[in-house]
């Protein structure tokens, strides 16, 4: 039976570069396969999927198995620069 | 109708209209609920070209719904983000990429610099910075891409509000089925 493709996207993005890499992918693939075949982590080496950044779909985290459904856009996140509780507790010192 | 409408604004989706979007308010506009002068994104251009397609006189836009300016886009000061999603649910367009407690950043390419998302932030982190003016080829294709985007994003809200209606729906019923069965 031929493979129905779905229309998917995978997108990374940092404050000055973002990518939004469109590709077709067979129908039931993964996340993990999605991001492999979009090519993002030769153009981001930076990325880490197994340390620093997690992964969602519209601003949903989750893991790498999650299978995709039609229009699904993947997102790479990157890690806060601050902690959150911290900051709250500086602006509250600050008053 | 609408849809030729719905062609001539901007999509920057900023519901400074009164409405939810273009796409409702274009209805209104078609339905005659609504005048053509109410988008401050399409600005006095914007208004021709609606007044041309609907044979009507152009008029002034009516600056009860805002000023007309340049396009801007919004940016997120990083060293202040604390990834609380607000603005990712504000935003019409999917436009801005982040998680709960993950850097959130906004897609340039597909920001409409609408400002939904500056309001909703805790922590004032999001500012809005000045484009270069884009040329009406760039300008149609945003919109474009704006359209579709809204569109999407209307569709997947629907249909996770319809899942959530089902699944209370099957809870009730099973509910139901187990109190009938203890009587």
């Amino acid at each position: 039976m031929a493979d129905v493709l779905i229309d998917i996207e995978v997108a990374y993005a940092k404050p000055e570069e973002q990518v939004i890499l469109v590709l077709k992918l067979p129908e039931c693939s993964s996340v993990e396969q999605a991001i492999k075949a979009s090519g993002v982590l030769a153009r981001f080496p930076e990325i880490d999927l197994s340390g620093s950044n997690k992964v969602g779909i519209f601003g949903n985290v989750c893991g790498m198995d999650q299978v995709l459904k039609q229009a699904d856009r993947i997102e790479i996140y990157r890690p806060l620069l601050i902690d959150p509780k911290d900051a709250r507790r500086r602006r509250a010192a600050r008053g | 109708m609408i849809d030729r409408i719905n062609a001539l604004l901007p999509q920057t989706q900023c519901g400074q209209c009164g409405f939810k979007g273009c796409k409702p308010y274009a209805e209104a506009i078609a339905a005659g609920t609504a005048d053509i002068n109410q988008c401050p994104p399409g600005g006095d251009e914007g208004i021709i070209e609606i007044a041309r397609l609907l044979g009507v006189p152009a008029k002034p836009l009516n600056t009860r719904f805002g000023q007309h300016k340049p396009k801007q886009v919004a940016f997120i000061i990083e060293d202040d983000c604390i990834g609380c999603t607000k603005c990712i649910a504000a935003c019409p367009v999917d436009a801005i990429l982040g998680a709960s407690k993950c850097m959130h950043t906004v897609i340039a390419s597909e920001c409409t610099g609408c400002e939904l998302c500056i309001a909703p932030c805790p922590v004032d982190c999001i500012v809005m910075k000045p484009v270069p003016r884009p040329t009406p080829a760039q300008k149609a294709e945003q919109a474009q891409k704006a359209m579709r985007r809204y569109e999407a994003r209307c569709l997947r809200q629907a249909r996770a509000e319809a899942e959530k209606a089902e699944r209370a729906r099957k809870k009730k019923e099973a509910l139901l089925k187990l109190k009938s069965f203890k009587q």
